[in-house]
Formats: structure tokens, C-alpha cells, sequence
């Protein structure tokens, strides 16, 4: 139902939008209005809009996403070579922001109160508070054209790609991989770092936290064993909400690593007016924070013993 | 610091066992062009493309009949150059022109070109379903015969300086076999527009979208094969990263440095800039008529007077020189310096700002508030500038043009729009003034559309501005339908002094394309309508290749599409 009405909300907004998908051809001074229309017409453009969309329900209907002007090809397979890649950036993002964001959130409980705990606050508080657009510029600079460790962008190398074995393919698919995900990971980590840290923080009073140091545990094996694994629950609903700042956050990641996923083919949409890929993307993009969501639930129920029993 | 980027990753693929090696066949040509560039091409069908990506690619795939020379003449065939025709013959009446062509042209696919495929080309060109943006240009071509296989005849409606230009210019030849089963509206659409089959030089490989297009050289071409073995267009849509690619070694070449660009590539030893006239210009448009209701004047560039002084109290050298450094010239009016038609001593509205006030005065507009605004019967002197927000150039000229009319006491709001929305705005004329740019043609002749009344009263004109003046008209109508050069160039200089005088637009700036490339890259002269046509006599010699030259195409080139290919 929410992807539904997601769906038509997007398909009257980018309709009413002023201008078309062929409003760029009038920058050629030859072209005049006639052929715009008969473009228009061609994919049925000049059509009213209630009937283009009972077209488009009916193509749902029938699993298709319609057809992308831009690309000139069906919405599905523009999504459908790129929704991979948006998932192995996101995938690798989400899982290396966790991790890193635990963590960092160790250390600073292990050490709360000392230098290290307050740096590691104002390094959090300073990645939390960039602008993802930024910080991938940034670190487009310090690590492919500063330090040029790793390429500048795109998800393999153009030139060299297709003559390297399957290792050096893996090889190359992984270097270019390490900036946008970097850069995405950073940006989760922080807001990771700081609901991790606080909740441990939440927890360490606790009486069961007591009692193991009465046992004699000492503070590393009452983080590790007791502290983290009760604190980890909270950080679990954070996975659904990191999917839609990971997904809007990987649209201009992507945009500035040239990285071929889903948020770069949506925002060349929405600037060239490709309808029916920006409500397709849409559409994803709503599947994908609802599975988010459910995912967090799924987890949650496992990792907390009181739900599963009711 | 690249190479060292490189050698690791060298390194790693060694280790893979998987770095191609320099065949011995790779001494005297090979090589592979990098191209940093910013989107996808549009299509790759000739007679559709619109994107400067979609023409550099087809202009690789597809041959024209013939080929306009450096000097972009455009009068009869003098300096065009054989290309799938290797000579013709012009009617007695001139009215018609018989292209002959080469036999030893194929298409990728092996099939011989045939002069069918010159009549399908231009006939299917003309045909309104298909939605062409050359139709509009060809109309003089009446139609095209095919007496023999190896003879096409263009037929025109009427004798014009320009009829050669308009038949091999404006169309590359397709293959009919290819192509003659899919209906025009499908073409965009079908198959046949993502495998290009064409007989230029190179043939078409792949294209990821938003990733690479890669095209081969066809060694077997009828005019011999390129120097280069392979062309490889690297998409990336933000500017920065597109030049990082350039400055870092991942790519050779990027087509269009900005201002600010200059310093950074000139810390880079390796890589060379060089200029080239462009045929682009800039300016600011006024609306003439009232956006509210077009059948009354606007009220204020309604006023001939008022827009010269706007003109007058516009300092263009500043403005060029701020915003493009020296990587433009103050424009001439509504041409190009690379035109041969262009006199760059046209006369142009000084810059004089206190003559500019002296008028505003004397029409009226007054200085009457305290922030030195000036306004005529409670009407303040205040417009909204509109511009595309996707262009920094063009919101940087904005703001310089709304602090110099400021001086003047005009009050100038810019409005940064979506492209998609300042076009729509134009074209239903509900603007006050925009800060437009047109990317020009060899023939001047353009202008007719864009400043002329016809491309102002007809509904589907594009001369947005709606400025009218049958002198001017008829001076370019006269200039177009000249044969003698001499006589032609005095025409147009009399049409733009018309419409310079008129002041419809101030004239801003003419850039100077500026590229960017790799110094192991020795390259050809650049035409100003497309830096790219010479690209197969690029060369990068043996002893400056690095290892990306050698690496073999990613795949065999895709077999032809059938006849009647169906379409998704």
C-alpha cells in the first residue's frame, strides 16, 4: 500500500513538473516545436494524464516498470543493471558503518571520559554533521588525486576491465569499490559510533553488569560478553532507518564516483525528466526502505528473546 | 603519483596473470583514446542524435557523402572532401547534384553501401514520424534517385549557395538493410540504435550507460584505418570528477576546461591545452513582448532606446574576462568569429554608463528611492533574469550583469531555473529576460529562425525574444541567397549592424572551446563544429604508449542487425 501510493504521489508530482522529457532538444536552434511534439506523441506524451496513468497501473499490472526516454530501453532493465550495484555499495556501506560504528563506540566506553573518548566524539560528531556530497568530493581529492591511491570513479576500469583474468577483475571491481564505500561508511559509521555509545552507556549501570564485575570480569570481557550483545538492541532498528540515508546518501555518492547504480540513473532522471525512471527508482527505493524496515523487525525478534516469546 | 598508482595496480594484475601484451603488429599504429566526458550519448542513430556525446560517436561510425573542410565553407562544394562519395556531378540547372559512390565502401557488417541506403537515409530523414531534428534544414532537398547502385541523385526544389552543404552535411548514410524493417517511430527504441552497424572508421563495440562507450578501429575501412586501434568515451557527470580522471591518467582527454581548470592542469607536466574557436554564443535576451499579453509590447524592453542603454551601461570585456578569464571573446552579435561571413570589426553599443543613465533619464526612468533604483510613474526599472541553473557560466554572467545594470539604477532579480523549466518558460514567451546560448551550425543561416520574425510568429519558432525587423530579415534572406562571397559577407555585416543596433539581446560572449589532453597524444588540426572529425589521424607513438594502448578490444564488434528486427 505505501509503495502504491508512493508510486502515484511521484507520477502527479514529476508530471506537474514544468517542462518535458524533449525540452532539451530545443536547445538546438534547428529543432522547433514540431518535432518536440512529434516526440511527445511517439511515446504518448501528448496523451491526457489520467490515461497515462491508467497506461503505466496497467503496465504494473503486468510487471513492467514502463519505458525510460532517456535510456531508450524499459525501466526494469535500467533498473535492473543498476539496482546491483547500488546494493553491493549500500551492502558493503552498511555492514562496514556497523562494524565500525561498534567499534568506535567500544573504545570510547573503554575509555570514557580520557582524550581518546572525547576525540573520537568530535572525529564522530564531525563526519555526522558533513554533507555526504562533500565529504565524497573530498575524499575524491585526498585519495585519487592527492595521495592517487585508489581510481577516481566508475565501478571498473573502463580501459583495462575486460583484458584481465577473473582475479584481476575481482581485483579491480574491489579497488573501485573502496572510495564510494568509504565515503558512505564514514557518513554511517558516525551516527553508528554515537546510538552505540550511548546505548552501552545505558547499559553499564545496569545490575547484571554489576554483578559480572563482582565476578571478577574484567571491564574488556564486560563489554565484550555482557554490555555489548544487551546494548546491540537499539542498533538494530537502526539498521531499517540506515536504508533510506544510506540510499539518498549513496544518490550523490554515486553521482560524484560516476559509481553506475540506481541514484545516478535517478538523478539524471529527474533533470532530463525520465518520468517513468524517476517513479520506477522511486518505486525501488520505497520496496527497498520497506524491506529495511521488515528486516529490522526480523532481527529484532531474534536477537530479543522477550518478543519471540509473545 | 598516477604512475604509481598504476604500477600497484599493475602489480595486482600481474599477479593475476591477466596484463595483455604489445604485439609486434603495434609499432607503427595502435593506441587507445581515453575520453573524460559528462553523460551518455542520446542515441546513436545520425539522424536523431542532439548530444555533442551521440555526435562525436556517430561521427566515428557513420561516413557523410562528403566531408566540409577546415575552413567550414559552406558555399557550393568548394573545400568538401570525399568521404562515401568519391566524386560527383552537379546537374546542368544546378538543381541537382549525382553523388558517386566508392565501391569499395562497406558497412561493418560486410555488405556493400549502395546508393539505396543514401535514398532510404534521406528519405527516412524527412519522414515526419520519425521526428528528426534534421528535417527542419533539409526541405530544400527535394528527393533522392537511385538511376544505378552506385549513383544517388539528390533533387532540389531550388537553386541556394548552400544546397551541397545541406545534402552531405546535415546526414550520415545508414544502411537500409539494417534499418528498413523497423517503423521510423520505433527507431530510438529498437535494437538496431544500441549495435550501430555504419562504414566509418571505427566500429562500434559497446556502451555501458552511465560507464563507457568503446568503439574499434576498422582496419578493413575503404579509406584505410586509423591510427588509433580504440576509442573509449569515460562517463562521468560531475565536471570534477571527469577532470580528475584527465589530471590523474585514467583518461587522455576532456573536451572542455573551465576558467578556473587553467591553473591545475598547468601543475601537470604531461598534459597540453590547446584552443579553438567554437561556434557558440551567449547573451542576454529580452523579452519584447509583454509576457502577460503578448499582442502588447513589454513595457519595458518594448523600448528600443531603453535597451540600448542597457546595452551601453553593460561593460562586456569585464564581464568576459571575469567570468571566463581569457577562455572567451566579447561577442560579435548574433554569429560566430569562425564564420566566414563574420566581420570581427562589426560595429558594436559602447560600453558607457554615464550615456546609458543619460538615457534612462531622458525616457523617464528616474532615480527616485534612496537605494538609487530608478522607476518612471511608480513603476520601478525592475526585471527578472532568468537562467539555466545547470550552467555555471551562465549564473555567473547573471549575477555580473545584475551588478553592472545596478549601477545604472536598474534593478535586475535573477532566477536560477531548472533547464527543463527555462525552456518551457521561453517557449510560451513568459519571461522577462534569459541568459541564452546557441551552439551554432557551419552556416550562418540559423539566425533566421532564432532572431528572424518567421522563428517569431510561428508557434513553433524559437526566436523567443520575438524581436522583429523586416530590414534585418531581408539583409539575411538576401546574404543567404548569395553566391559571391564578397557580396555575402557585406549582407550579414549589414543584418548584424541591424540587430546590433536594435539591441534584443546583449551580446555576452563567444567561448573558446579549450581541451585538455594527455602530451603522448599527438593529435590533428580541430574544427570548430567538431574538435573530433579528425580523431582517426590521432597518434600516439610507439615509444609513449603505456600498457592501456595495448589491451585488446573488450569484445568482437556485434554481428548486423537483420532486416525487420523486431523491437522491444
Amino acid at each position: 500500500m505505501i509503495v502504491a501510493i508512493v508510486a502515484a504521489i511521484t507520477f502527479a508530482l514529476i508530471h506537474i513538473a514544468p517542462g518535458d522529457p524533449f525540452s532539451a532538444v530545443m536547445d538546438n536552434q534547428n529543432v522547433n516545436e514540431t518535432v518536440r511534439q512529434t516526440l511527445r506523441a511517439q511515446y504518448g506524451l501528448d496523451r491526457p494524464l489520467p490515461e497515462q496513468f491508467v497506461r503505466y497501473v496497467n503496465s504494473l499490472a503486468h510487471g513492467q516498470l514502463g519505458w525510460s526516454f532517456s535510456h531508450e530501453r524499459p525501466v526494469l532493465e535500467v533498473l535492473g543493471s543498476a539496482l546491483p550495484n547500488t546494493l553491493l555499495l549500500m551492502g558493503v556501506a552498511l555492514v562496514g558503518s556497523f562494524a565500525l560504528g561498534i567499534l568506535i563506540a567500544l573504545i570510547q566506553v573503554a575509555r570514557r571520559g580520557s582524550i581518546i573518548d572525547y576525540t573520537l566524539s568530535a572525529i564522530s560528531l564531525f563526519f555526522f554533521s558533513m554533507p555526504d556530497f562533500w565529504l565524497a568530493i573530498l575524499t575524491l581529492l585526498a585519495f585519487a588525486y592527492w595521495l592517487p591511491v585508489f581510481p577516481v570513479g566508475g565501478a571498473v576500469d573502463p580501459v583495462m576491465h575486460e583484458s584481465m583474468g577473473l582475479g584481476g577483475r575481482f581485483l579491480d571491481r574491489l579497488w573501485h569499490l573502496a572510495l564510494p564505500a568509504l565515503t558512505l561508511m564514514l557518513l554511517a559509521s558516525a551516527v553508528v559510533a554515537r546510538y552505540q555509545r550511548a546505548a552501552l552507556l545505558d547499559v553499564l549501570p545496569a545490575d547484571y553488569i554489576r554483578t559480572a564485575r563482582l565476578k571478577g570480569l574484567t571491564e574488556r570481557e564486560i563489554l565484550r560478553r555482557h554490555a555489548l550483545r544487551n546494548a546491540l538492541l537499539p542498533i538494530i532498528s537502526l539498521v531499517g532507518l540506515s536504508f533510506p540515508a544510506l540510499l539518498t546518501g549513496a544518490f550523490f555518492v554515486e553521482k560524484i564516483f560516476a559509481w553506475p547504480g540506481m541514484g545516478y540513473a535517478v538523478i539524471n532522471a529527474i533533470g532530463t525528466r525520465d518520468y517513468l525512471l524517476v517513479v520506477g527508482g522511486v518505486i525501488i527505493g520505497s520496496i527497498m526502505v520497506t524491506l529495511g524496515s521488515l528486516l529490522s523487525d526480523l532481527l529484532y525478534a531474534w536477537a530479543d528473546p522477550r518478543l519471540r516469546s509473545h | 603519483m598516477a604512475a604509481m598508482r598504476y604500477a600497484g595496480l599493475l602489480c595486482a594484475l600481474a599477479m593475476c596473470g591477466c596484463v595483455g601484451t604489445e604485439s609486434s603488429s603495434a609499432k607503427s599504429s595502435g593506441g587507445t583514446l581515453a575520453i573524460s566526458t559528462g553523460g551518455d550519448p542520446d542515441v546513436l542513430i545520425p539522424s536523431l542524435v542532439q548530444s555533442v556525446q551521440g555526435s562525436q560517436i556517430t561521427d566515428m561510425i557513420y561516413d557523410r557523402l562528403a566531408d566540409i573542410g577546415d575552413s567550414l565553407n559552406i558555399v557550393s562544394d568548394k573545400g568538401f572532401t570525399p568521404r562515401l562519395a568519391d566524386h560527383w556531378t552537379w546537374g546542368a540547372d544546378s538543381l541537382s547534384i549525382a553523388f558517386h559512390i566508392n565501391p569499395k565502401a562497406k558497412w561493418h557488417d560486410g555488405v556493400p553501401v549502395r546508393s539505396t541506403d543514401v535514398r532510404f537515409t534521406v528519405a527516412s530523414a524527412k519522414d515526419s514520424s520519425l521526428g528528426s531534428p534534421v528535417r527542419p534544414v533539409i526541405t530544400n532537398i527535394d528527393s533522392v534517385s537511385s538511376p544505378d547502385s552506385m549513383t544517388a541523385v539528390y533533387w532540389f526544389h531550388a537553386r541556394s549557395p548552400q544546397q551541397f552543404y545541406d545534402a552531405v552535411y546535415q546526414l550520415s548514410i545508414m544502411p537500409e538493410h539494417v534499418w528498413k524493417g523497423i517503423p521510423p517511430a520505433s527507431w530510438r527504441a529498437s535494437d538496431a540504435a544500441k549495435n550501430p552497424v555504419g562504414s566509418g572508421q571505427y566500429r562500434f563495440v559497446r556502451w555501458i550507460p552511465r560507464a563507457a562507450v568503446e568503439l574499434v578501429a576498422d582496419t578493413a575501412n575503404y579509406r584505410g584505418a586509423p591510427k588509433l586501434n580504440r576509442l573509449i568515451w569515460s562517463i562521468a557527470p560531475d565536471f570534477q570528477t571527469a577532470l580528475t580522471r584527465l589530471l590523474t591518467g585514467e583518461t587522455d582527454f576532456i573536451e572542455q576546461l573551465r576558467p578556473e581548470n587553467i591553473a591545475e592542469v598547468a601543475k601537470h607536466p604531461e598534459l597540453r591545452t590547446r584552443q579553438n574557436h567554437a561556434l557558440q554564443y551567449s547573451f542576454t535576451q529580452f523579452n519584447l513582448r509583454d509576457p502577460a499579453n503578448s499582442a502588447r509590447p513589454h513595457p519595458i524592453f518594448g523600448n528600443r532606446e531603453l535597451r540600448r542603454a542597457l546595452t551601453m551601461a553593460t561593460d562586456r570585456v569585464k564581464l568576459v574576462r571575469s567570468v571566463y578569464d581569457t577562455l572567451a571573446l566579447p561577442a560579435l552579435g548574433p554569429t560566430v568569429r569562425a564564420y566566414q561571413t563574420t566581420d570581427p570589426t562589426l560595429p558594436q553599443i559602447p560600453f558607457d554608463l554615464p550615456r546609458a543613465r543619460q538615457i534612462l533619464d531622458s525616457l523617464g526612468w528616474r532615480v527616485m528611492s534612496s537605494d538609487g533604483m530608478r522607476a518612471r510613474n511608480g513603476r520601478p526599472l525592475q526585471f527578472t533574469l532568468s537562467v539555466p541553473n545547470s550552467s555555471k557560466v551562465r549564473v555567473q554572467m547573471a549575477v555580473v550583469v545584475q551588478e553592472q545594470l545596478r549601477q545604472a539604477g536598474v534593478k535586475v532579480d535573477v532566477e536560477q531555473l531548472d533547464f527543463p523549466v527555462l525552456v518551457e518558460k521561453e517557449r510560451k514567451r513568459a519571461f522577462d529576460a534569459a541568459i541564452g546560448q546557441w551552439n551554432t551550425q557551419p552556416s550562418p543561416g540559423a539566425v533566421r529562425g532564432s532572431w528572424g520574425t518567421g522563428g517569431s510568429r510561428a508557434a513553433s519558432g524559437n526566436n523567443y525574444g520575438s524581436y522583429e525587423n523586416p530590414v534585418f530579415d531581408a539583409y539575411v534572406d538576401s546574404a543567404l541567397s548569395s553566391f559571391d562571397p564578397a557580396t555575402r559577407k557585406a549582407l550579414f555585416t549589414k543584418a548584424y549592424e541591424t540587430i546590433i543596433q536594435d539591441a534584443p539581446a546583449i551580446w555576452l560572449a563567444e567561448p573558446i572551446q579549450t581541451v585538455a589532453y594527455h602530451s603522448r597524444l599527438l593529435l590533428a588540426t580541430m574544427r570548430p563544429d567538431a574538435w573530433w572529425i579528425h580523431i582517426p589521424e590521432w597518434w600516439i607513438p610507439a615509444d609513449k604508449r603505456i600498457p592501456r594502448d595495448n589491451a585488446p578490444p573488450s569484445a568482437t564488434p556485434p554481428p548486423a542487425q537483420p532486416a525487420g528486427q523486431k523491437t522491444p
